[in-house]
């Protein structure tokens, strides 16, 4: 009896061990995040602990660590990255009703080695006054000549132009995505130079016609401390391109459960978390993310962009075709 | 004799622990070649060494140019607000280099608000109308980046001119030389050690920077590397493109030493005696303060000032509990690894000194071979070094504070030596001869010789490491225990939410904890 006890002490003690934490090794880096890691803890009691890098960096640091990586869970912002830890075996597949259920197929890996959180799409940004929205309508259409020295785009090291590069390779084939490429650095206004928001404000300004940048960093710019960044994006709306055989570009944030987890069990239950109402509730009203999860409603800064059709490609094909989008980029001359 | 044993061994393991992550990249230039390489070869590669040499040249000529001028100036002449110069002239240093480009960049680009005031002023609309110099390029770049790095040579040059010999000046002026005759015949030949020495520096840091060139579209070969990686996916394929920059800053290391040899000027050291500074009148006393005033303005008060407006702004919304943690953790890791590595810098540079052979020197230099190398290329090394460690020893350093300290001594080192090697050529040969003529024994040397001569020079190391250990960014991001931030960091997380007010907050505290590391420095190099 007295030996019984001891067990099942030592048995209910190492699972009150391994229900104190989980790591996590993440990419993104919003105060929404914190907050989101905040609610987690307090519900469940579950400890979190975050290391937060490039997820390149991350992805590196889970290889050399192999068996003995203490991650528990990989969060990226975009869907390259999680192909690319699925690729080096650093994933393991979870058996998640919840996730399963609400996520739709496109937006999880069909081997369930990853599942988005939130979506993010690509679009133009054009000045209020603009007559663009007129000429405007696919992606492919900004290769036309008739934006010559009209579009104003960050480099070709960000991996949001790389997955859209990536999504016209699927949607087309890797020749047409050069012509492409070609035809737009030809449109450029300007060398790539700066980030998303360096964009928007420059079309502002008068430099170009046609922003391209994110969707969420349209809502930073709206609530945000600096005043230049008010004004420039308070002169700007937003047009959803679509492809000619789809929709408009979307990527994902996501998170996947690393292969040797030692807080497994913690790990499913943290991604569970991020994709119920209330974190998705938060994901939209503080980043100015799209939810993923069915039901929940995008903030009303975002809803008030209006609505679009989302594209219908697998997102595993922006991972698949990364590389040969970034080749593509050299040999196009998008700096 | 038993000594020089025991150091130069140290030495030789210490040297093989360090260089072990630069070599684990360093092989990858053996490595055959990929289809990827391929491509970077028939597309973009030449385009990245010309970005990266023209940055090198031009970083090179203006962090010498202001650097070595302004340290002459201050430590020849008396005019007014000098006193200020020499500790102003420093400043720029305290800031990082991103967080200037940043600010730059919010100033003067297209949409800057120094461009937008003045395009008000000429009452035009668009900045299409006007002649326009764009920040946001490569001349912006050397510009921004050698505003901020010339106090590594001002620093090292200042060092070395206060402590060289007055009689050497003197002597030059019975010979009746003009002060413009002994500033290019006497003291720029006999500053060279020292000039070389911070423009190195200054230049290894510029050529491994990823954060400017990449925020103002200048494709080099450090974009490259990362290209390569993220884009990619290849580490490889990075690794080898960095074993390349690797062996460029090498080769260059060594033809500088080369060169160097056969023109050695090492003071006779008989005197100490303080310079007697020329106080100038009129013109020339105007001239040189807004000479030196310049460089403070353009590298340390023009930021300093929009970061100040962004602090106050948001100061209250940032400063919590959780800042004051980040704060505690980037000061022990700041004090813990310039003392490793001030420590460890100085057995090297020891070495050979009493050692003068050719493989100490050697492994001197190998080790300095991580400052050139980006501080993300770093940690692939150290990552690779110590999954290697942790698989045979069955335990988990990487990621833990050992594995970023070391990383630390990996990339920084190099700072440490340079600035012992140009203190150490201060101290005449001769005392070591007398040292051995007297008898006096290896630690009496050490103590009473040695140590009083170049503790300055650890003084210096010491506070300048510090200051680059708090700076530092890629390399603390990846290799970082859980729940462990540091300034900067936090400040590149704000600044990748767009809270770029928010973002001065920390970054201002880095640059006030480099302001008083600065002071105290200029002020014992003021006192001695």
């Amino acid at each position: 009896m007295f030996k019984k006890l001891v067990l099942v002490t030592i048995i209910f003690a190492s699972s009150l061990m391994a229900a104190a934490e989980v790591n996590i090794y993440s990419h993104r880096h919003y105060d929404t995040d914190k907050k989101l890691f905040k609610m987690f803890e307090e519900k469940t009691g579950i400890k979190v602990n975050v290391v937060k890098a490039k997820a390149s960096a991350l992805i590196k640091r889970m290889t050399s660590e192999g068996k003995n990586s203490p991650a528990d869970v990989l969060i990226t912002v975009d869907a390259g990255r999680l192909f690319q830890a699925k690729q080096k075996d650093l994933l393991q597949a979870v058996d998640s009703e919840y996730l399963t259920k609400n996520i739709p197929a496109i937006y999880r890996d069909k081997d369930k080695k990853w599942f988005a959180l939130t979506k993010r799409s690509r679009v133009a940004v054009i000045r209020k006054d603009s007559t663009k929205e007129n000429e405007l309508s696919t992606y492919e259409d900004l290769a036309n000549p008739k934006f010559k020295g009209q579009i104003v785009v960050r480099g070709s090291n960000n991996i949001y132009n790389q997955s859209l590069l990536a999504a016209m390779i699927e949607h087309h084939d890797e020749e047409y995505a050069l012509k492409w490429a070609k035809g737009v650095v030809a449109n450029m206004a300007r060398t790539p130079k700066g980030n998303d928001r360096a964009q928007v404000k420059a079309v502002a300004n008068g430099i170009g016609e046609i922003a391209i940048a994110n969707t969420y960093y349209i809502g930073k710019m709206v609530h945000n401390k600096d005043a230049s960044q008010r004004k420039a994006v308070s002169k700007m709306k937003i047009f959803f391109p679509k492809f000619e055989n789809g929709g408009t570009h979307i990527n994902v944030s996501g998170a996947g459960v690393a292969a040797y987890a030692p807080n497994k069990v913690n790990a499913i239950k943290f991604i569970e978390f991020l994709a119920s109402p209330e974190a998705q509730k938060l994901f939209a009203e503080g980043n100015y993310e799209y939810p993923v999860l069915a039901g929940v409603k995008s903030s009303d800064l975002v809803a008030s962009w209006g609505t679009f059709e989302e594209d219908n490609i697998s997102i595993n094909s922006l991972g698949e075709n990364n590389a040969k989008a970034v080749k593509i980029f050299d040999k196009a001359g998008w700096k | 004799m038993k000594y020089f044993n025991k150091l130069t061994i140290s030495s030789v393991i210490l040297t093989l622990l360090i260089s072990i992550p630069a070599l684990l990249i360093l092989v990858n230039l053996f490595t055959p070649t990929t289809e990827n390489w391929e491509h970077l070869k028939d597309t973009v590669l030449s385009e990245y060494i010309f970005n990266s040499l023209f940055i090198m040249v031009g970083v090179a000529l203006m962090t010498s140019i202001i650097g070595f001028s302004t340290a002459y100036i201050t430590t020849m002449y008396s005019f007014t607000f000098s006193k200020f110069y020499h500790y102003a002239l420093i400043l720029p240093f305290a800031i990082p280099t991103y967080i200037v480009s940043y600010v730059y960049a919010g100033m003067f680009d297209i949409t800057g608000s120094v461009t937008m005031f003045i395009l008000e002023l000429l009452g035009k609309e668009n900045v299409t109308e006007v002649y326009f110099m764009d920040i946001m390029s490569i001349e912006g770049a050397i510009i921004v980046m050698s505003l901020v790095l010339y106090p590594y040579v001002y620093l090292i040059s200042k060092t070395y001119l206060i402590a060289e010999s007055s009689s050497i000046i003197e002597a030059s002026k019975t010979m009746g030389f003009s002060s413009w005759q002994i500033f290019t015949k006497v003291i720029i030949p006999i500053s060279r050690p020292a000039i070389v020495a911070g423009t190195i520096l200054a230049v290894m840091e510029a050529v491994a920077d990823y954060g400017v060139v990449d925020y103002y579209g200048v494709p080099t070969f450090v974009t490259g590397i990362f290209k390569t990686w993220y884009g990619m996916g290849s580490v490889e394929d990075a690794s080898k493109l960095a074993s390349m920059l690797m062996m460029f800053i090498f080769i260059l290391i060594f033809l500088e030493k080369f060169q160097r040899r056969n023109k050695r000027y090492r003071s006779s050291g008989k005197d100490f005696a303080p310079i007697s500074k020329i106080v100038l009148k009129g013109k020339s006393n105007i001239f040189a303060s807004i000479f030196c005033f310049l460089p403070v303005f353009f590298g340390f008060i023009l930021p300093f000032t929009q970061m100040s407006y962004w602090f106050l702004l948001s100061y209250k919304d940032v400063i919590d509990e959780d800042f004051l943690r980040i704060l505690m953790q980037t000061l022990s890791l700041g004090i813990a690894g310039s003392i490793i590595i001030t420590l460890l810098a100085f057995v090297f540079v020891y070495n050979v000194r009493i050692h003068a052979n050719k493989i100490s020197d050697y492994l001197t230099q190998i080790t300095k071979l991580g400052y050139s190398i980006p501080g993300a290329v770093v940690a692939v090394g150290v990552l690779n070094f110590f999954s290697i460690i942790d698989g045979y020893f069955d335990i988990l350093l990487s990621g833990s504070v050992v594995a970023i300290l070391f990383a630390y001594c990996v990339r920084f080192l190099a700072i440490s030596i340079n600035n012992y090697e140009s203190g150490f050529s201060k101290i005449p040969q001769t005392y070591d001869d007398a040292c051995k003529t007297m008898n006096i024994s290896q630690s009496h040397k050490l103590r009473k010789v040695i140590f009083p001569l170049i503790k300055n020079a650890a003084f210096a190391s010491f506070i300048i490491v510090f200051i680059e250990i708090i700076k530092e960014l890629p390399l603390t991001m990846i290799l970082r225990p859980f729940n462990f931030d540091t300034l900067a960091v936090y400040s590149h997380e704000l600044v990748g939410q767009a809270q770029v007010y928010e973002s001065s907050v920390p970054a201002m505290f880095i640059v006030l904890l480099g302001i008083i590391s600065v002071l105290v420095l200029a002020r014992k190099m003021i006192k001695d």
